[in-house]
């Protein structure tokens, strides 16, 4: 009975933890997306008595015979890979420049942190008076700026964009927007990730008279990967689920340009297809398990410090 | 991170699989207590009786509240032992939500819903009951009830009548030069154009808000298109964007892109309600709907309808638009149907509904009401010219209608045609 | 001495300074115009944005609490999340330890599930999830809003808390084991004291999700006075219309508690990480 244990084996009683969680989890969460399974192989609409099973003609549908589908997906992966990459820079940006536990940094994070604080609905009003052709700050201080540059010499046409107008280019300003909410909080993980890091190593470093940008390359980066990973994880799935900033900005449903994945399963239901958007919606949730994946893969590739 | 790992003793993994059956098979279980299908209600007229209790009276018009809370507070005068109160939520969750909301009964004893696809949907899921023969019908104009039938049946009464066309600013058409309403598509460019010497921007147009850029499209296809159900018939297929007279439409609306405001496809509506209101546009391509929105932020000029005809004058089969919505009914899962049938016949007595077409500066359906808001007046006889039901109401499906209408806006943005109907062609035949 | 106190060289020093102001102006122009529109009509926000007006009114803030019931809706709102971060934060630390702790398919099964459960969209299960709440009587109660919330971000917390604790060394457990302690008394008297930095972060994001939620208390929230914020805020914007000013209003009153209580918390917050840092 009495195993060989190794020292750091936890007790047997460790299995007992993670079931409240798990419990909580499977009742009000796992079973309902059986059901959606379920959903996924009728065309049900969402309210009648009587529906048709249609096998796996829905997710078929989905895959090959649905631009819309396509094209939300498409939205996705320009806002996500635009989220990721600027909101991840951003913070960690903020966040060294924030280090310091001084009166003004302390003061300065709490107002970045502040718009991740509002809700999504109030950041998309925020923004659509932003992003007003007529009226809003955006073509305000364009119009300034063209003006100043004029001021100076140069002969430049005064620059007033559509903005969410503007087919090719909405969803990037879409992208802005959720970037301004959430830069601040990404800051945060960032803070608490470079203030775990020991002095000592910069003191050393600077012994052996590295550069700035050294320092930051080989410990900073490196030290601070855990806190880069769940930055990145986090704003992946974050962006995935975007969706009251979307409709704020856009209206019910959104238009082409704007329409991503998940505000089009919430026009699916809207249109009383419910067998039809869930099967949208598990081939949503495949996609995120997919790029969830394969980002894991490529983060393990960030060297990792274990000196 | 060192050390080995222990390998799982055979007992765990039992026990783990254990678990797994157990959750696999109450999964099952409760699988088939909330999976699809739901329960059938009988259509019938709603139950009679004395008129106790609480009434949920549930819409989506916030702007409209005040107005009720007097109207309510008048009913509870006159009908003692009856309470009610407002449940508001914004319209597009309430285009989306009510179904589910309010079929358990619980909230929703009177209710309206939009015409179109939010009305179908009631009536098929069988939340509204009958009103058939009831004597609430006789408050109203007949030929406006249209809209709350289906199948043989009155299932709701439509309330309000609104004029989805553009709204002119009379004083700066005066100004500018412009002498009554445009009988033809030059006529209305050239109205336009008299508008732009003056100094104006002639057309405000919210290009940047699908819902209410499409009231736009009212206008420009009432005439173009072929047949008053057209647009069901792109739904169903037997029609499509890419024919002719769509075409026609989309060149229609490039033709007017210099006469909307910059960046149009960008703009909201409040943006473009305050250059109108502010008089720097002279015409909002909205409706008559946002007169009180208007008159909200300082304008005092006179206005008017003016819709744009896009045919050769004699061929205008329509002067415009019109459209009833609102449309109310009793919850027939509520449990509170005499109280609820009460109140609604509150609203259909003509002195109730004036005071709430005044304050709330809109048409009603009602009989004989006597209209004393100003603009009201003006726009009154509109309520007997020939308008046509507007059509956009005709799409049942979203994504179709959005497909549609998006097509006429990615024109204004620079597309071709051509083009822009056949992507529009194409998502239509998607969803056949 | 920590890196902290080390000074940059001039030319860095300069770009950070240069970095903080620029994203300063772009942080709080936007809110200084929802501050400043708060207290203007529509017609004064759209004819200057950015000034506070000369004649500022409070009738957006009398509108807002007296007639949309701002006042209720806020003591459910402030309900629902201190009771639902609190129930998530119990059942996510004891599933992060356990993730934390154990090796091999056991931890990866847990953090999976859970992982997964962060990526699955609320529209898939929004349905499904009304319909069982309302066989079970948890319609239209604030205790069902509790449940949903902990279900829903049971995943992130676990995930941002295991994060965490895998970083806590071997040894730490070797010592305590030898000790003689079993896994609740290392959890409660060694790993959550430890873990008090990740605590704090993982309740403000908790507290913050939890109180802006919207879909939820949509679905499954029918009575008036059992609104959370959110839900009241939502009643200011019309069929056609969207009162700025009025929205701007409400926006503010219902961030105030947030901002107060992040302030109060950050405080603690940095104390805990520079007290860990100097060790």
């Amino acid at each position: 009975m009495a195993r060989r244990r190794s020292p750091s084996a936890p007790a047997r009683s460790i299995y007992l933890f993670p079931l409240p969680a798990l419990a909580v989890f499977a009742f009000f969460f796992a079973m309902p997306t059986v059901q959606a399974f379920q959903y996924a192989v009728t065309d049900w609409d969402g309210f009648s008595v009587d529906f048709n099973s249609v096998g796996l003609a829905n997710f078929t549908r989905v895959v090959g015979g649905d631009s819309l589908f396509a094209n939300a997906a498409v939205n996705n992966a320009k806002f996500l890979l635009v989220v990721v990459v600027v909101q991840t820079a951003m913070s960690l940006l903020l966040a060294l420049g924030l280090l310091r536990n001084s009166g003004r940094s302390v003061a300065l994070r709490a107002l970045f942190f502040f718009p991740a604080i509002l809700s999504s609905v109030s950041v998309a009003f925020v923004w659509k008076f932003v992003y007003d052709p007529t009226y809003g700050i955006g073509n305000s201080v364009l119009g300034a700026g063209s003006r100043l540059l004029n001021a100076f010499g140069a002969d430049v046409a005064p620059l007033q964009l559509s903005f969410l107008g503007d087919d090719r280019t909405a969803i990037y300003w879409v992208a802005m927007a959720q970037c301004w909410a959430h830069i601040g909080q990404m800051m945060v993980v960032y803070v608490a990730g470079l203030q775990a890091i020991p002095g000592e190593i910069y003191e050393a470093a600077d012994v052996d008279g590295a550069s700035p940008l050294r320092k930051f390359a080989y410990i900073t980066w490196p030290l601070v990967a855990p806190a880069t990973a769940i930055v990145v994880a986090y704003t992946t799935i974050q962006s995935f689920k975007a969706f009251d900033l979307i409709l704020g900005l856009s209206g019910t449903p959104p238009k082409g340009s704007l329409d991503t994945l998940s505000t089009r399963i919430y026009t699916t239901f809207a249109n009383s297809q419910y067998g039809y958007a869930a099967a949208e919606s598990i081939l949503f949730m495949a996609l995120i398990g997919v790029v969830t994946i394969v980002q894991r893969g490529a983060l393990r590739i960030i060297p990792q410090s274990d000196r | 991170m060192t050390g080995t790992t222990p390998e799982t003793p055979p007992a765990l993994t039992r026990r783990r699989l254990l678990g797994l059956a157990g959750a696999v098979g109450l999964g099952a279980l409760t699988a088939a207590c909330a999976g699809p299908g739901g329960s059938k209600s009988q259509a019938s007229a709603p139950a009679t009786g004395s008129a106790e209790g609480k009434v949920s009276f549930a819409h989506w018009r916030a702007e409209d509240k005040a107005a009720f809370d007097t109207l309510i507070a008048k009913f509870t005068a006159a009908t003692p032992g009856v309470t009610v109160t407002q449940d508001i939520t914004p319209s597009n969750d309430y285009q989306s939500q009510a179904l589910n909301r309010l079929k358990g009964g619980s909230v929703g004893d009177a209710f309206p819903t939009f015409r179109g696809a939010q009305f179908e949907q009631f009536v098929k899921a069988g939340v509204y009951t009958d009103l058939s023969g009831s004597d609430l019908l006789a408050s109203y104009e007949p030929a406006l009830l249209a809209a709350g039938k289906q199948g043989g049946k009155q299932w709701g009464l439509p309330y309000q009548v609104v004029f989805p066309m553009p709204v002119a600013n009379t004083d700066a058409l005066d100004k500018a030069g412009v002498s009554g309403l445009p009988k033809d598509w030059d006529g209305f460019l050239s109205l336009c154009d008299k508008i732009k010497s003056a100094g104006l921007i002639p057309l405000a147009w919210p290009g940047g808000e699908v819902g209410n850029a499409g009231q736009l499209f009212n206008s420009m296809v009432m005439n173009n298109q072929p047949a008053d159900d057209t647009c069901a018939q792109i739904e169903q297929g037997k029609a499509k964007v890419t024919d002719d007279w769509f075409l026609t439409t989309l060149k229609q609306y490039k033709q007017l892109t210099p006469y909307f405001q910059d960046n149009s496809t960008g703009t909201a509506v409040e943006p473009t309600q305050q250059l109108f209101a502010t008089g720097k546009a002279a015409m909002l391509a909205t409706g008559s709907y946002h007169i009180a929105a208007v008159r909200a932020l300082g304008a005092t000029f006179g206005m008017d309808l003016v819709a744009p005809i896009t045919t050769e004058a004699g061929k205008a089969r329509y002067q415009g638009t019109y459209n009833a919505t609102f449309i109310l009914g009793v919850n027939s899962a509520s449990k509170v149907q005499p109280a609820a049938t009460a109140w609604l016949k509150f609203l259909s007595d003509k002195a109730n509904a004036a005071t709430y077409a005044d304050t709330t500066v809109q048409h009603l359906t009602v009989a004989d009401v006597d209209y004393t808001n100003k603009d009201l007046k003006q726009l009154a006889p509109w309520l007997t010219k020939k308008t046509l039901l507007a059509p956009r109401f005709q799409f049942l499906n979203l994504d179709i209608r959005n497909a549609v209408e998006g097509a006429c806006i990615s024109v204004v943005g620079g597309a071709a045609p051509e083009a822009a109907a056949q992507k529009a062609q194409q998502v239509i035949d998607e969803r056949i | 001495m920590s890196a902290l106190a080390v000074r940059a060289p001039r030319r860095i020093r300069f770009g950070r300074g240069a970095l903080l102001a620029v994203y300063t102006v772009i942080i709080v122009v936007p809110l200084a115009v929802v501050v400043f529109g708060s207290f203007k009509s529509q017609q004064q926000l759209f004819a200057n944005p950015y000034l506070p007006t000369l004649s500022p009114a409070l009738s957006n803030y009398r509108s807002a609490l007296l007639a949309q019931g701002l006042g209720r809706a806020l003591l459910n709102s402030a309900v629902v999340t201190v009771s639902g971060v609190v129930l998530t934060l119990v059942l996510a630390s004891l599933a992060a330890f356990a993730v934390a702790r154990t090796r091999g398919w056991v931890s990866a099964g847990i953090f999976g599930v859970l992982v997964v459960g962060m990526a699955v969209p609320a529209q898939a299960n929004m349905i499904p999830q009304r319909v069982l709440f309302e066989r079970i009587g948890l319609l239209d109660a604030l205790l069902g809003l509790v449940v949903i919330n902990v279900t829903v971000t049971l995943p992130i917390a676990t995930f941002i808390l295991a994060g965490f604790m895998k970083t806590l060394p071997a040894e730490l457990y070797e010592a305590s084991s030898l000790d003689g302690a079993g896994n609740l008394r290392t959890f409660l008297s060694i790993v959550m004291p430890l873990s008090a930095p990740s605590l704090a972060a993982t309740t403000i994001f908790l507290f913050v999700i939890q109180w802006n939620d919207l879909l939820y208390p949509l679905l499954l929230i029918q009575s008036p006075d059992k609104k959370t914020l959110p839900l009241a805020l939502l009643n200011f914007q019309g069929e056609f219309l969207t009162n700025y000013p009025l929205l701007f209003t409400g926006v503010i009153l219902s961030s105030l508690p947030l901002v107060v209580a992040y302030v109060l918390l950050q405080r603690q917050f940095v104390a805990g990480i520079t007290a860990g840092a100097g060790k």
